[in-house]
């Protein structure tokens, strides 16, 4: 009984997890088309380190520091953060404010399988958006003038994915903990705005440097995955965080009463 | 198994604080009644109905439905109850059959047509996007999911909100049809005349708290009535309101309007000392219990 629950929340959010994942597609083209002709120009820019590191510390000179830059850094994450916690937060607290989930309850669901369809629907979306990135990278890559390997945009794509994943996952626990869709959009997105800043400024004071170690953006970029390839460690620890959250998710859900 | 009624609750509580909630209600619903949950707003009917289908959880007591605890066999009676609740939500982008559909597979599939004769009988537009229907036509989609996989039970939480007179008769049609073939129907309203009818016997919840639960029969027994007596020339209103089971007597002109309780006779003759115009009977005598009921004193 959880594949309806799965096709429908994939039914409902199919549509703008789509467009997101074609918007991604064209922006990285576009990007890699821009790069021949303003590679030069702007790799000669010397940016505040601040600045530098929030743009995953860009070396605009080259294709690959050009691309981790412009979508490594911030689109990327930005497109895949809130298809993943606009997804989480509308399957879950969502459904639930608009008195949806109580008559989906009174059919014969546990409410772990219910939260367990809402996760991999939502994964289903992230990865979309993934593979988006993906196509992006190889077509955009191709008109910027190639040297970046496919396996390595792939990597890039797979790293993208799983901080999708830990990022809705944290959406989907105070989704189905709360069911409150405001509350549980807000902290999903303070989440990742904050890990965006940790990882961004926690490195420039040596004191805080281990804060950067409580940001997803660490294990997403951290170790560059379009140069060095998929890091098992950080893919790991956002895998870790993305399932064990989904399993707070359906533990609170299952405890609690249903709103309305 | 089959000797456990199709409701059965014990000192069933659910405190929000403040004095909402339920409190310790004792129910108990044999199989195949119809039994009307009646109470104001607020008084906790939604809040039972809720609790039966563990949709939120008890604060003290139990309940069980066919027999089966609430909270530990609660996807067995999910599968054996239809469920109307009184305030819901549809997807609003998808039509009533995509919704339909969808809901029918969270049972493992229902007869297609035994959905579309309920859609015809109701008069029920599966075709257009559920933000398009009128609050009528959504309560006819609740309606066909609540009925459409042959429930035993059918909690039902205000079904006939917002239905036209029309539908409302299919409604009551069609609840008198699975009545017959068995099923128990426990279904609520905040008004008295939209149950009488069906209803075997029925229960009234006030603040929380269970008030009386007894047979349309034995509640009209203890009904205050009204006669309205339109005399030939003015009478005496004490000959009237020393009568036994008298319990009001007002004059406006010729015109008596006695309410008493038990049996008519003594009336009726006193009146026939005079000349008499007219009788008429102000046929609300269970509303007016009912409305005793709901008020905050102790019924008397």
């Amino acid at each position: 009984m959880t594949r309806p629950p799965l096709a429908m929340a994939l039914r409902l959010r199919l549509t703008s997890a789509g467009a997101a994942a074609f918007g991604l597609v064209a922006v990285l083209v576009i990007v890699g088309a821009l790069f021949p002709a303003v590679g030069d120009t702007i790799g000669k820019l010397n940016l505040p380190r601040g600045v530098s590191q929030l743009l995953g510390g860009a070396d605009y000179a080259t294709l690959t520091g050009w691309f981790r830059s412009e979508i490594g850094a911030v689109y990327g994450p930005l497109v895949i953060g809130a298809v993943a916690i606009t997804s989480a937060s509308a399957v879950t607290a969502g459904e639930e404010e608009d008195r949806i989930l109580a008559l989906v309850l009174a059919h014969p669901i546990t409410r772990a399988r219910l939260v367990l369809a809402k996760a991999v629907a939502m994964g289903a979306l992230v990865v979309i958006v993934a593979v988006g990135a993906w196509v992006g990278l190889l077509i955009g890559v191709a008109l910027g003038g190639g040297g970046i390997g496919i396996g390595h945009m792939a990597a890039f794509a797979v790293h993208l994915a799983f901080f999708g994943l830990a990022l809705g996952a944290v959406a989907l626990a105070i989704g189905a903990g709360t069911g409150r869709r405001t509350l549980t959009t807000a902290v999903a997105a303070g989440v990742g705005v904050l890990g965006w800043l940790i990882n961004g400024f926690a490195p420039l004071v040596s004191a805080l440097d281990w804060l950067k170690y409580l940001s997803p953006f660490y294990y997403y970029a951290g170790h560059d995955p379009l140069t060095q390839g998929i890091d098992v460690g950080d893919l790991v620890v956002l895998g870790a965080v993305a399932v064990s959250l989904t399993v707070v998710a359906m533990a609170a859900f299952e405890r609690r009463d249903l709103r309305g | 198994m089959s000797a456990a009624p199709a409701i059965a609750t014990r000192r069933l509580s659910k405190d929000f604080g403040g004095g909402r909630g339920l409190f310790d209600l004792d129910l108990e619903v044999p199989r195949g009644e119809v039994f009307g949950f009646l109470g104001p707003n607020g008084a906790g009917k939604s809040t039972t109905m809720r609790l039966l289908l563990d949709l939120i959880r008890p604060t003290a007591g139990s309940a069980s439905v066919l027999g089966l605890d609430t909270r530990s066999q609660s996807l067995e009676i999910r599968r054996r109850v239809g469920f109307l609740a009184g305030d819901f939500g549809l997807y609003p982008k998808l039509t009533g059959a995509a919704v339909l559909d969808y809901l029918g597979a969270l049972r493992g599939g229902v007869d297609p047509r035994r959905r579309d004769a309920l859609a015809e009988r109701f008069d029920a537009d599966l075709h257009r996007p559920i933000r398009e229907l009128s609050t009528g036509n959504r309560q006819k989609l609740g309606l066909i999911q609540a009925f459409m996989h042959g429930p035993e039970v059918l909690i039902l939480d205000e079904p006939i909100a917002g239905l036209d007179p029309l539908v409302q008769q299919s409604f009551h049609g069609l609840l008198a049809e699975v009545s017959a073939q068995g099923a128990t129907i426990f279904l609520s309203s905040h008004t008295l005349s939209e149950v009488e009818r069906v209803t075997h016997r029925l229960a009234i919840l006030r603040q929380g708290r269970l008030v009386v639960v007894d047979s349309l029969e034995n509640l009209r027994k203890v009904a205050v009535q009204r006669l309205e007596i339109e005399f030939a020339a003015p009478v005496a209103v004490d000959a009237f309101a020393s009568l036994p089971g008298v319990r009001e007597v007002t004059a406006a002109g010729a015109t008596l309007t006695v309410a008493f309780a038990g049996e008519a006779d003594a009336v009726v003759k006193a009146a026939a000392a005079h000349e008499v115009r007219s009788i008429r009977s102000r046929d609300d005598d269970l509303e007016e219990i009912f409305l005793r009921y709901y008020r905050a004193e102790a019924p008397s």
